[in-house]
């Protein structure tokens, strides 16, 4: 009996693998601006530690070497997503946004 | 919408070891051995239920739960067929958006989804709502909220590294459920009193592992949920500088029998840990930027005291545990609010 188990337990065997399928991103990414001269850019700050300073450094950077002009800047919670009415602003008023700090 | 059916792969023999080393290859497993999901285990497991059904899609990877997806990570933790339900509705649960798992998932905080299991099924499924019941020793109370982990590393990708950004991770983040000790709360069930009025439910609350809570003279409520305040009144946890989040306090059976003989109800509970569980304002202001305050909050002068939360509702109740005159307090993570729903069979 005991063999017999041991037998059975040395078997090839067929396991799943434990993760599934990965459905469809609910949203594909917008297209790069492709000429940023002219360009109003947008900031989306997290809050999170030095968020705003390091994305509005960017932001004048970018602008200084391309053309582009520093547009709104919005505040949003690291945590959750941005409220549509914060999406809506930033989407009537400037061309591109740049977003994400993390801790 | 329905996943595609999970790979089946080859497995040198019917062993965990050999299955650690298997999975292992592909980043997957929790560290501790688990049982293999060979087809005819998760069948049992699945009993009657569609396989195909989707419960859930979970941030950040967009896995699809089906049920046959849930069942294989219920296998694997070592669950019992009886408990595949109360898996089923919190995968549910973990998808809706107040939740917020894509924050709970992916944050720096050590935030784990607490089970609590409520109803019937608590002892139709042999959940431990007594001595003990945060573990270790019961095979129900383990399993499920192993269960759930694995799917959220399986399914829902909060792997350390690249879906779970935990500083210091935490042991809440291997299993972390319980079942409501209705028999001995004198309130009657938390699922009730929150609205879901089913046979069984369960709750998930996101947060920290438990504070303990020790009193072990006091025959009136005021010493004991004073000292309840005392816990939730901290200023490393999330709650302080993020007032929508909640907590969760614990009672067990002692304490809770002490408040209820002195007519306090659950509401008077919370109210009273609302108004006691306070910090000054110019000592919170001194630790954070109170960017996450509400606007009320935020008028307050220096001298005043503020609660750790900015409603008593936030402040939820339940009974767990056996003899002994021990509680604890489970904060929030903060950015996230808990879910009761119905568990199916």
């Amino acid at each position: 009996m005991g063999e017999q188990m041991e037998e059975r337990k040395r078997e090839r065997i067929k396991v799943y693998a434990p993760d599934g399928a990965v459905g469809s991103p609910a949203a594909a990414p917008a297209p790069s601006v492709p000429v940023l001269a002219g360009k109003r850019i947008g900031i989306l700050d997290n809050a999170k530690p030095n968020a705003g300073a390091l994305l509005e450094r960017l932001a004048q950077r970018l602008a200084s070497r391309t053309g582009a002009v520093l547009g709104l800047v919005e505040t949003k919670n690291a945590a959750v997503a941005a409220p549509d009415e914060v999406i809506a602003r930033l989407q009537s008023e400037v061309d591109l946004v740049l977003a994400g700090s993390a801790d | 919408m329905t996943g595609d059916a999970p790979l089946l792969l080859d497995l040198a023999e019917d062993d965990p070891d050999a299955l650690m080393q298997l999975y292992d290859e592909h980043g997957w497993g929790d560290g501790l051995p688990m049982v293999p999901p060979t087809p005819e285990r998760v069948e049992t497991m699945l009993a009657a239920a569609d396989p195909d059904e989707t419960i859930a899609v979970l941030p950040p990877r967009s896995g699809i739960a089906t049920r046959r997806v849930i069942a294989i990570n219920a296998v694997l933790a070592g669950c019992e067929p009886a408990q595949l339900p109360v898996v089923v509705a919190a995968v549910r649960a973990l998808a809706s958006p107040e939740l917020n798992l894509r924050g709970v998932n992916a944050t720096t905080h050590c935030v784990a989804p607490l089970l609590i299991v409520h109803g019937d099924i608590a002892e139709s499924a042999g959940y431990n709502s007594g001595l003990g019941a945060f573990g270790p020793g019961n095979r129900a109370n383990a399993s499920t909220g192993r269960a759930v982990r694995l799917i959220l590393m399986h399914v829902g990708g909060a792997r350390p590294g690249p879906g779970d950004a935990s500083t210091q991770g935490g042991p809440a983040k291997y299993s972390y459920c319980v079942a409501e000790n209705t028999a001995q709360s004198p309130w009657g069930g938390y699922a009730a009193s929150v609205g879901v009025e089913s046979a069984s439910a369960v709750t998930l609350h996101c947060g920290e592992a438990p504070h303990n809570v020790h009193d072990m003279e006091s025959s009136d409520p005021v010493p004991i949920l004073d000292k309840v305040a005392s816990s939730m009144a901290t200023l490393g946890q999330n709650n302080a500088p993020i007032s929508s989040g909640e907590y969760f306090v614990a009672l067990c059976p002692e304490h809770a029998a002490v408040c209820a003989s002195a007519g306090w109800t659950r509401r008077h509970v919370s109210s009273y840990l609302f108004n006691r569980a306070t910090l000054p304002v110019a000592e919170l202001r001194r630790a954070f930027g109170l960017r996450a305050w509400a606007p009320w909050q935020q008028a307050l002068a220096d001298d005043d005291r503020v609660s750790m939360t900015e409603h008593p509702e936030n402040i939820k109740v339940f009974v767990v545990g056996g003899a002994g005159r021990h509680s604890s307090v489970i904060p929030s993570w903060g950015m996230t609010k808990s879910v009761t729903v119905a568990v199916g069979v």
